[in-house]
């Protein structure tokens, strides 16, 4: 387990992050989200003991002391690789500072998985961007690290590669492997995530199990499609604060019945779809942050 | 140790590149071309021009005299430094043609020798310029000669006392406690050699920092350097940078006084001698020292190569000092500009180098200037660790002084 005790960190008498409280639990993935400054590369940056924090500790698996570099793989957000060394000596070279045993089969097994193995002598300057991404996240998880923090893992990666991602990162939270990600990109967080962290302006605004913010947070929604669009106009939609958008209305349930509200629609127009959507993590990102804002 | 992993990868990387065996073994090659060639362009005559002057001569004695000394002194010479086109007469009558002749540029200008010039020995040049030292160096030296001649033949003596008396006299070199004269190649070695040290040394040190600045820069724009700092320490990171690329510049100027000692030898010059080699090291890595924690720590602070070479250039300003003053240095190794400017820590490795070469220092100037290296090299590093500690992060911000400050107080 990871535990950030009451963090500070500040420049210039600017506040980074002040006073954050967070658990990221051992076999969970844990996505970090924030608006742009929220403070999450500070923290995640305090996590890599890059920079120190005013006050406040970290823990790993209760200790303050900081594990060894081969037990910790960081793909930091601005990232980037000596561009004029092979695929194959990049490698070699962070295994060779982590102390990886065997790292020759190892670096061969990565690039393989990862449809590099042609492209091991080339050097990182003649990969493609997407490639290079790759490049990078083999580097940091070569070395079968027990703690993982990825500052932005899906960026630059195409579908293919983003589901080859997702299957290796639910590879090691089978493993048991401690998983800090951080991530714009919502849907991606909800596919993959078993714990949120939300931090806007250096504070927490919320954190907890997946399901239960959707469930304390996000409003169940009806999404009524009607055969014909003109029907969208109907007094009905307007009566139960329907928000349109997309062909759909969106009815918030709350203590509405569900059933009863599906039969009234029913009568009134033909309806091609009708369905209850979940609480999106966007939608509540959004409110949370506007909320703390105000 | 981390350390030692990262001072080889970077020395490893950089030995096997094409540049900097280009470099090594190209820099030499290139310096010597560029001195044979100029030795031979020199001795070819090619870029020298004969200047037209004129002399009025009152005495009309003297002038002639002077022409038929400069015509037998540069007889055999394809282009003699000088023609001189003699006319005997009053300057009054004469003047204003030589006047117009030099203003239409057809001669330099034109000398006078004065009626009294037995009495009074001043001859007076009008020209356009005023930079012909060394044509009037040469008059003034013939018509020296040919006053006392002239003075000596009234006296009536034999020629071959005139001969005696006008006897040139010629410095044979020794080394002290040896019978054996030295050669022209000795003598040119051992004024040379204390140059060609220091020069190593300046491209050792240099070609070193540059190296470590290109570096840092790399990591920094690549943004390669926040996944190193997840894995090493600060202090591995740059410890490693400067050991690495501090050894690439060993073994080059290794190469170099490997190639030295063997040329020295096979020459019968002793050129590279043990202490010399063992202290060229001492000197190399106090002042790679010195300069890598400058280097490092502008490295950290910029995002383009342009504004980190800009930042440095005053560094460089300062390190061309010793190259200016090399001249001065060996003529006068132990003069007090020379000893004052050896304890300046910057330039201490260069002037100390010259003085080893010249075996013209102290055990103590070695010993304290060894001392004092030591001491600025500590600072040196403890503030480039500081900076760099600070600055390697702050991608895109220009960073101010008063910033720098507030790190290093820190």
């Amino acid at each position: 387990m990871i535990a950030l005790q009451e963090i500070t960190k500040q420049y210039d008498g600017i506040r980074a992050v002040a006073e954050l409280t967070v658990n990221v639990q051992e076999g969970r993935i844990c996505g970090f989200l924030g608006p742009n400054g929220a403070g999450k590369t500070t923290t995640l940056r305090m996590l890599m003991n890059i920079i120190q924090p005013d006050s406040g500790s970290i823990l790993f698996d209760g200790s303050a002391q900081r594990p060894a570099a081969r037990f910790i793989g960081y793909l930091p957000e601005e990232r980037g690789l000596y561009q004029k060394i092979t695929v194959f000596e990049t490698l070699q070279y962070f295994a060779h500072l982590r102390s990886v045993a065997d790292s020759a089969r190892k670096i061969r097994e990565y690039l393989d998985r990862f449809d590099l193995g042609e492209r091991r002598s080339s050097k990182v300057n003649e990969l493609s961007k997407g490639n290079q991404q790759k490049l990078q996240f083999i580097n940091t998880i070569l070395h079968d690290p027990q703690y993982v923090v990825l500052d932005e893992p899906f960026s630059g990666l195409d579908p293919v590669n983003q589901l080859l991602l997702k299957e290796i990162l639910e590879e090691m939270k089978q493993a048991g492997k401690t998983i800090i990600f951080s991530s714009h990109q919502m849907d991606q967080v909800e596919k993959i995530c078993d714990d949120v962290v939300l931090i806007d302006k250096g504070l927490l605004v919320l954190s907890g199990k997946l399901d239960e913010i959707k469930q304390a947070y996000g409003d169940v929604l009806l999404q009524v499609k009607p055969e014909s669009p003109a029907d969208l106009e109907q007094p009905f939609f307007s009566q139960h604060g329907a928000e349109i958008r997309d062909g759909s209305a969106f009815i918030q349930l709350k203590a509405r019945d569900k059933r009863q509200l599906i039969a009234e629609a029913n009568q009134l127009f033909d309806i091609r779809t009708i369905k209850v959507a979940e609480p999106g993590l966007e939608d509540i990102f959004i409110q949370q942050v506007r909320g703390a804002q105000q | 140790m981390n350390v030692f992993k990262i001072a080889w990868f970077e020395y490893r990387r950089r030995i096997r590149s094409k540049w900097f065996i280009i470099g090594t073994f190209g820099m030499p090659i290139l310096i010597m071309g560029i001195s044979l060639g100029a030795g031979y362009m020199a001795g070819s005559g090619a870029g020298l021009e004969t200047k037209h002057f004129g002399l009025i001569d009152e005495t009309a004695y003297f002038g002639q005299q002077l022409r038929q000394v400069l015509d037998t002194e540069y007889a055999d010479e394809a282009t003699p430094p000088m023609d001189l086109a003699v006319t005997e007469g009053s300057f009054d009558a004469v003047h204003a043609q030589f006047d117009t002749l030099v203003n239409d540029k057809t001669l330099e200008g034109y000398f006078v020798i004065p009626t009294d010039f037995r009495e009074h020995p001043n001859v007076r040049l009008y020209a356009r310029t005023s930079s012909n030292f060394r044509l009037t160096d040469i008059i003034q030296s013939d018509l020296k000669d040919i006053l006392i001649k002239q003075k000596a033949a009234e006296y009536d003596l034999p020629d071959d006392v005139l001969t005696e008396l006008f006897a040139s006299v010629h410095i044979d070199h020794y080394e002290v406690g040896s019978t054996e004269e030295q050669q022209t190649g000795e003598l040119v070695a051992d004024y040379i050699a204390p140059f060609v040290f220091m020069f190593l040394l300046f491209l050792g040190i240099f070609t070193g920092g540059q190296l470590l600045l290109r570096a840092v820069l790399e990591e920094r724009s690549s943004r390669v350097i926040e996944v190193l700092l997840s894995t090493v320490s600060y202090n591995d990171l740059m410890g490693g940078k400067i050991i690495g690329l501090g050894m690439l510049g060993l073994t080059q100027s290794a190469i170099y006084l490997i190639v030295g000692a063997i040329a020295g030898h096979y020459y019968d010059l002793a050129i590279v001698t043990p202490i010399i080699g063992l202290l060229y090291f001492v000197y190399f890595t106090l002042g790679y020292l010195l300069y890598a924690g400058i280097y490092i720590g502008v490295g950290a602070l910029f995002d383009s190569e342009q504004e980190a070479q800009q930042a440095i250039q005053i560094i460089t300003f300062i390190a061309v000092i010793p190259m200016i003053l090399w001249t001065i240095v060996i003529e006068n190794p132990n003069s007090t500009l020379v000893n004052v400017l050896s304890y300046i820590p910057p330039v201490t490795p260069f002037f100390m180098m010259i003085k080893i070469a010249l075996h013209e220092t102290t055990a103590f100037q070695v010993i304290t200037t060894i001392l004092l290296l030591g001491i600025s090299v500590f600072g040196s590093i403890k503030l480039a660790a500081k900076i760099f500690r600070t600055g390697i992060l702050l991608y895109g911000k220009r960073i101010t002084l008063p910033e720098i400050i507030r790190w290093i107080r820190a």
